[in-house]
């Protein structure tokens, strides 16, 4: 049951990052540059444990898109090597340079790659959890550009039109 | 304090001191391999480094089956799917690497490719990705004390097209064998010998004190600084001093399973940058930076720092220091030893001073940002701060 619900929570948090990065190519100077550097047709998936929840995005030069056919080539596959240590990552206990550290996750692709999404993961968990949890987990990363709440209600509206 | 979590490995067996070189053959001979693939540069070659190996190793019955010599300096990824074809060509079953690190990540490159069966480098990328694949026994020489390639689990490998070294991360990196024997590094030149030395204690000084550190590779990382205080000078000032020569390789070593096992920080994010634009040495650029990272780093790592002061000027010095400024007093620790070395052996202290201009800054400070070394540096940093940090060693 504990993993179910794991899983379920990770699940929704992967959809929301994507959702928090598509939104914020708009708000938010620092990602807007980051994404316009990627090279076109850059693809990441992210899988959590044993047949637990993932994410497959492809940069197509204008809209970081969700890829639900894993059957084309991805570049660049992240791998967490248990459901509890993404909880850990994705429910703000600890952040993505922490998880690296912890050896929570295996890179098949390009570690330059990887280094590009860990930016873009940061800037979006920063409009994503609450201030206390961004200054523990995410030292010296500059504050909002624009309001989170701003952020969260333009996602809610995006999912309410199915927009990712 | 302890991590949260901390994984820590090294499996390769050390053979260090007298007559280390001669017992190669043996070692062959228990993995089981007869006909080794020696890799090696034209400079170790023309030397007479390598005919020392050479010599030792007939001595006991055993020749390569093949000798390659076409490494270049930071190696390269056709370098290393070339010396893989060659291994096949030539029916080697093992690889001896002699050299330093172009060498030595080169050939952990070129058995990555052919233990995993591939034709090319790029397509096994990534870190603790791959499985163990087919065993390739695996000795490594080193020539200089400093890398301590001989015993990580990580390939250094530049990519020309893009101007940028790629790390290749993963346990079956490991040598199976490492050999330290003074009379690899004998005659190693003094600002060779500086500069190496300094490459060792920036690998125990961010392994020490990075995101990544743990109580075991910290404990490598003290006694590593400790056998660099006690030995550069020496060896700097008389290279034929044998048991000083030793001491600087098994330091190497040492830091060398450390940072295997932490990972390093921004030193080497943007050494590797500075290699990878503007061929900068790996060693001379870890000179350069040290001092103006670990002062950036300091509001984050004052409390690492000032641990490894006890090694770094002796504990009597140690603790008539106010434990506050220690921190600090480490940082002006190891730029003291800078300037000395820079006085007997000539190494740089600035960026001007290895053909660096200033128009180079962004494109470095923007590809370090994409070296997974900066993840775990204790401080985070921006394109904006490592650009800064550059001007300042300007």
């Amino acid at each position: 049951m504990k993993r179910r619900l794991q899983a379920v929570l990770i699940a929704a948090a992967l959809r929301l990052v994507h959702a928090a990065l598509v939104e914020l190519q708009r708000l938010d100077p620092e990602v807007a540059e980051e994404l316009r550097r990627l090279p076109v047709g850059l693809s990441y998936a992210i899988h959590t444990g044993h047949r637990g929840p993932s994410l497959i995005v492809r940069w197509d030069g204008k809209k970081l898109l969700r890829v639900s056919d894993t059957s084309h080539l991805v570049k660049n596959t992240l791998r967490f090597k248990a459901l509890a240590i993404a909880f850990r990552l994705f429910t703000g206990q600890i952040g993505l340079a922490h998880a690296y550290a912890q050896h929570a996750f295996t890179l098949s692709g390009d570690i330059a790659d990887v280094m590009r999404l860990a930016r873009l993961v940061n800037r979006a968990e920063v409009y994503l959890f609450p201030f206390i949890v961004t200054r523990r987990i995410l030292p010296e990363q500059p504050g909002p550009a624009v309001s989170p709440l701003r952020v969260y209600a333009r996602i809610f509206y995006g999912f309410f039109k199915s927009a990712y | 304090m302890k991590p949260a979590y901390f994984e820590f490995q090294n499996a390769v067996k050390l053979l260090c001191g007298q007559n280390a070189l001669e017992r190669i053959p043996d070692e062959l001979r228990h993995l089981k391999a007869e006909r080794p693939l020696l890799l090696t540069d034209a400079l170790l070659l023309r030397l007479g480094i390598v005919s020392v190996v050479q010599d030792t190793m007939a001595s006991e019955g055993c020749a390569p089956a093949a000798v390659y010599t076409d490494i270049p300096v930071d190696s390269s990824l056709a370098a290393v799917n070339r010396i893989a074809a060659v291994y096949r060509e030539s029916e080697c079953d093992s690889v001896v690497a002699v050299g330093g690190g172009s060498v030595i990540d080169s050939a952990k490159g070129a058995r990555l490719v052919l233990s995993q069966e591939s034709d090319d480098i790029l397509s096994i990328g990534g870190f603790e990705n791959l499985h163990c694949g087919r065993h390739i026994p695996f000795i490594v020489v080193p020539t200089t004390a400093g890398t301590g390639s001989e015993c990580t689990g990580v390939a250094v490998i530049r990519n020309e097209q893009q101007g940028v070294k790629m790390e290749f991360l993963s346990p079956f990196v490991e040598p199976d064998v490492a050999v330290l024997d003074a009379r690899m590094t004998l005659r190693l030149p003094a600002r060779a010998t500086a500069s190496t030395g300094i490459d060792a204690l920036c690998h125990a000084i961010e392994a020490a004190t990075c995101l990544q550190s743990n109580p075991l590779s910290s404990a490598y990382c003290s006694a590593a600084i400790r056998l660099i205080r006690a030995n550069i000078i020496e060896a700097v000032q008389h290279g034929t001093n044998a048991d000083a020569r030793l001491s600087m390789a098994i330091a190497a070593t040492m830091a060398g399973i450390a940072f295997s096992n932490s990972m390093v920080g921004a030193v080497h994010a943007i050494g590797h940058a500075l290699g990878g634009v503007c061929h900068v040495a790996h060693a001379e650029a870890m000179g350069i930076l040290l001092p103006h990272v670990m002062r950036y780093n300091l509001p984050a790592a004052a409390e690492g720092y000032a641990r490894l002061l006890p090694e770094m000027i002796g504990w009597e010095e140690a603790a008539a220091t106010p434990l506050a400024e220690r921190g600090k007093a480490m940082v002006q620790a190891v730029e003291d030893l800078l300037v000395r070395l820079h006085a007997k052996a000539g190494i740089p202290l600035r960026l001007s001073e290895v053909g660096v201009n200033e128009q180079q800054i962004s494109r470095i400070a923007e590809t370090a940002l994409n070296d997974g070394a900066l993840i775990v540096n204790p401080r985070p940093m921006s394109t904006q701060q490592v650009a800064d940090l550059l001007r300042g060693a300007f």
